[in-house]
């Protein structure tokens, strides 16, 4: 970890460091630590914001103690520096109860320091009113926290635009459609025309970072495979890496590619999951079911080639836990792919369909660097970040995925990315296939972790974007504080910027269908 | 739209025959473990408990408590002990009490 | 026999009507609602190909509904998180009777979470409950054996399975 010189940060000592950063034989990996002064924070913000390709992929806090004593609190800001192929850690003491605003920086940041004033009780400086985005409102002062209580009850959301005129306000949820999440909408509209939309994610909210206290990262990784069972894969990927930094292991090689190839294989399986679900929006009932048709035997797929239709059970402390029958996935991939592939061309061949999609939840190109979005939704706004690519761990530095990329920034342009990745993941899995693969571990299950114990940054680019993870482990090797971003986190606040432009209530489902994001992985 | 109804036609039908007929694709399901008695020490029991993450095991005296609702089929006692433990292969278990899906296995293994 | 004995055989009783009434009401055709109490959303994704080529619930005379009026069955899936449980109490409350509740996977039937401040650790304690489909996620095929075993087509199966196996393993 470089401690940054408090007399060089924001200017000298800032450029030098981001001028360096990455580079082979910088000697600190693609993950760099930075204690940063609270005192220097803002500076610091506001210049690697400004450098090229930086992107605040998270912040979060940790607690010294658990315990409402007044404990220190760390502030962890984490930059993607897609550019350089590096993150960028910067870790702030705070003291008192405040600490720079970040969201006037970085307006990304604003659902984060709701967050993290619910749970740890200290909030940016400024007056502005912070929400509750992550426990419920019963949640009083003994509720089991992270850190301490806040002073103040943080404010319900209320639509920022003003409501008035013919325009009302009504909630919409938790209870929805048929075999959907539970997620609660508060909608702003004057008739038809949406004028906002914003988000509650509490109802579904299990404490799992909180529940992850005190276990093992082997103990932990049931609980973050079932934080959001879509995307489990990459979620546990992240988190192994995260915990294998800490602990100084190193997958074998053949554990790394098994691990690609089951990532690969839950991105065909949702991008085939979310065409059904454009396809029911839009009330293509034919679409709909050749969809379901490749995605019932993409499914079986997994569970021929891993032994669990939603790809649990294969992710490993160390590696990887299943076997994998290549046998099996090279003679039913081509079938399963196949059905996909002709239920996509007959797809953008109905114009009826394209007509409902194009023009429709478009969200602008700066909208996406606004907000921090990953995944399918920042790639069709012309934003190409890609973990493969930008942040390649062992298969994908060998074997480079194409970023798929559009610029329209509507529902037909995350489709058109979402298929030209499905085409993509075939071609990895093939590729990857052909390479040595196998299960493995770092180390003999049953013989425990590794000594070292420390922290460890993660990643997996997974069906919805850059998921990630961050672990601290204490001497027994068990874990102090894990935090777990999926991309929903960061994708949903990109999701009331689509309603809003010129749509209606009937396009509600076809924009969530095309951001095919879920409830529990924000919620967790 | 003649497009859509010709791949329809061409396609056929996928619909499984189930409950008129077996499904084969049930075979690649995850299903619960079974236990054998004659293998289960005490031992054996007390290290399954510890290593299931759903709390589905239980000792209580000699025998093994198994909740089948509990179970999430991840793998990890069969990993623990291959030999005390099989794949049950059943995945018809819905129950309309549920008593019916708590499993009492005797331990009848020696301590060598 | 003593008062507890005499309860229990007016339990079994009235579950024996119970279950010959939903035979005679729903053993043809039922609507379904589904409810998500904070499940990891692979529960929804089987739910969901219910209705899909492979599964086609419609066949076996079974519709999903999105009004709680028209509905007969309640599918809960997830661990009843806290928050949740007084729009769950809605939704059941919502659907007139006779109803049938099914708790849907592994979450819904107290595995996986445990009680605390979060969750319930299940959907018993907030809903009453007629039949349980273990599974993490169950899968179609599962829940299929799980709603016609609700309708009394199907024999509750499990009831008769020991999990205990000696010999040669199958």
């Amino acid at each position: 970890m470089t401690a940054l010189e408090p007399g060089l940060a924001g200017e000298a000592g800032l450029r030098g460091l981001l001028a360096g950063f990455g580079r082979d034989g910088s000697g600190d990996g693609p993950v760099t630590t930075v204690s940063v002064p609270v005192t220097d924070l803002d500076a610091v913000v506001r210049g690697v914001a400004a450098h090229p390709g930086a992107r605040l992929a998270d912040v979060f806090a940790s607690a010294s103690s658990p315990a409402d004593d007044g404990g220190q609190v760390t502030l962890r800001l984490v930059w993607a520096l897609d550019a350089d192929r590096g993150y960028l850690i910067t870790e702030s003491l705070v003291e008192g109860e405040a600490y720079p605003s970040l969201s006037e920086i970085a307006p990304a940041a604003f659902a984060e320091e709701c967050e993290i004033y619910e749970q740890f009780g200290i909030r940016p400086a400024g007056e502005k009113l912070l929400n509750r985005v992550a426990l419920p409102p019963g949640a009083g002062p003994d509720w089991p926290r992270l850190g301490r209580a806040p002073a103040d009850q943080p404010a319900d959301v209320h639509a920022p635009h003003h409501v008035g005129g013919h325009a009302f306000e009504f909630p919409f949820g938790p209870v929805r459609q048929v075999a959907v999440e539970s997620l609660y909408y508060g909608l702003v509209t004057s008739g038809e025309e949406l004028v906002d939309l914003y988000l509650f994610t509490w109802h579904k909210h299990r404490g799992v970072e909180w529940r992850l206290r005190g276990m093992t990262p082997g103990e932990a990784l049931f609980y973050v495979e079932r934080t959001e069972g879509l995307g489990a894969v990459g979620n546990t990927w992240a988190f192994a890496a995260a915990a294998e930094e800490a602990l100084g292991l190193e997958p074998p090689p053949q554990a790394m590619a098994t691990r690609a190839i089951a990532l690969e294989l839950e991105r065909l399986y949702n991008h085939a999951a979310a065409t059904a679900a454009l396809c029911q929006s839009t009330g293509l009932v034919i679409g709909q079911a050749a969809a379901e048709i490749a995605l019932e035997r993409l499914l079986r797929l997994n569970a021929a080639a891993f032994g669990h239709r939603y790809l649990f059970g294969v992710v490993d402390i160390g590696g990887t836990r299943a076997d994998l029958d290549a046998a099996a996935l090279r003679s039913d991939l081509p079938g399963a792919y196949g059905e996909l592939e002709r239920a996509a061309e007959a797809l953008l061949s109905t114009n009826s369909f394209l007509d409902r999609l194009e023009a429709t939840g478009i969200l602008a190109g700066d909208a996406a660097r606004r907000l921090g979005l990953v995944g399918p939704v920042a790639r069709a706004t012309g934003l190409a970040i890609d973990a493969r690519a930008d942040h390649p761990a062992w298969p994908y530095g060998e074997f480079r995925p194409s970023v798929a990329e559009q610029d329209a920034g509507d529902v037909l342009a995350r489709f058109r990315v979402m298929l030209a990745e499905a085409a993509e993941s075939v071609r990895l899995i093939g590729e990857i296939g052909r390479a040595a693969v196998g299960p493995g571990l770092a180390f003999p299950p049953g013989a425990g972790p590794g000594q070292p114990h420390g922290s460890g940054l993660g990643w997996a680019e997974s069906s919805r974007g850059e998921s990630l993870a961050w672990v601290a482990l204490d001497e027994g090797g068990r874990i102090t504080r894990a935090r777990l971003r999926p991309a929903a986190v960061r994708n949903w606040r990109g999701f009331d910027d689509a309603c809003r432009s010129q749509n209606v209530f009937t396009d509600i489902p076809i924009i969530e269908a095309s951001f095919w994001l879920t409830a529990a992985g924000t919620a967790r | 739209m003649p497009l859509w109804t010709l791949r329809g036609l061409r396609r056929g039908i996928v619909t499984t025959r189930y409950p008129a007929r077996p499904d084969p694709s049930a075979a690649l399901l995850p299903t619960p473990p079974a236990f054998r008695p004659d293998v289960l020490t005490p031992g054996l029991a007390d290290r399954l408990v510890a290593v299931c993450p759903s709390r589905a095991l239980a000792r209580d005296g000699n025998l093994l408590v198994f909740d089948v609702g509990a179970c999430t089929a991840c793998g990890r006692c069969r990993a623990a002990a291959p030999e005390a433990t099989a794949s049950s292969g059943e995945f018809e278990l819905a129950a309309t009490a549920r008593e019916h899906l708590i499993k009492r296995i005797p331990l009848g293994g020696s301590t060598r | 026999m003593t008062t507890q004995g005499t309860s229990d055989q007016a339990v079994a009783d009235r579950s024996e009507e119970l279950r010959r009434t939903v035979a005679r009401l729903f053993g043809r055709s039922l609507h379904i609602r589904t409810l998500d109490t904070g499940s990891c959303a692979s529960c929804e994704q089987e739910i969901r190909l219910l209705a899909a080529p492979h599964y086609d619930l419609q066949r076996l005379g079974f519709f999903f509904t999105p009004a709680p009026r028209h509905a007969d069955l309640l599918m809960v899936t997830g661990p009843m998180v806290a928050a949740f449980e007084n729009a769950a109490r809605k939704t059941y409350d919502a659907i007139p009777d006779p109803k049938v509740v099914v708790a849907t996977g592994a979450c819904a039937l107290g595995g996986v979470y445990q009680p605390d401040a979060f969750t319930r650790g299940g959907v018993a304690g907030t809903l009453p409950v007629d039949v349980w489909i273990p599974g993490c996620p169950p899968s179609p095929l599962a829940l299929l054996q799980g709603l016609l075993v609700a309708v009394g087509r199907l024999a509750d199966k499990v009831q008769d399975l020991d999990f205990a196996r000696n010999g040669t393993p199958r």
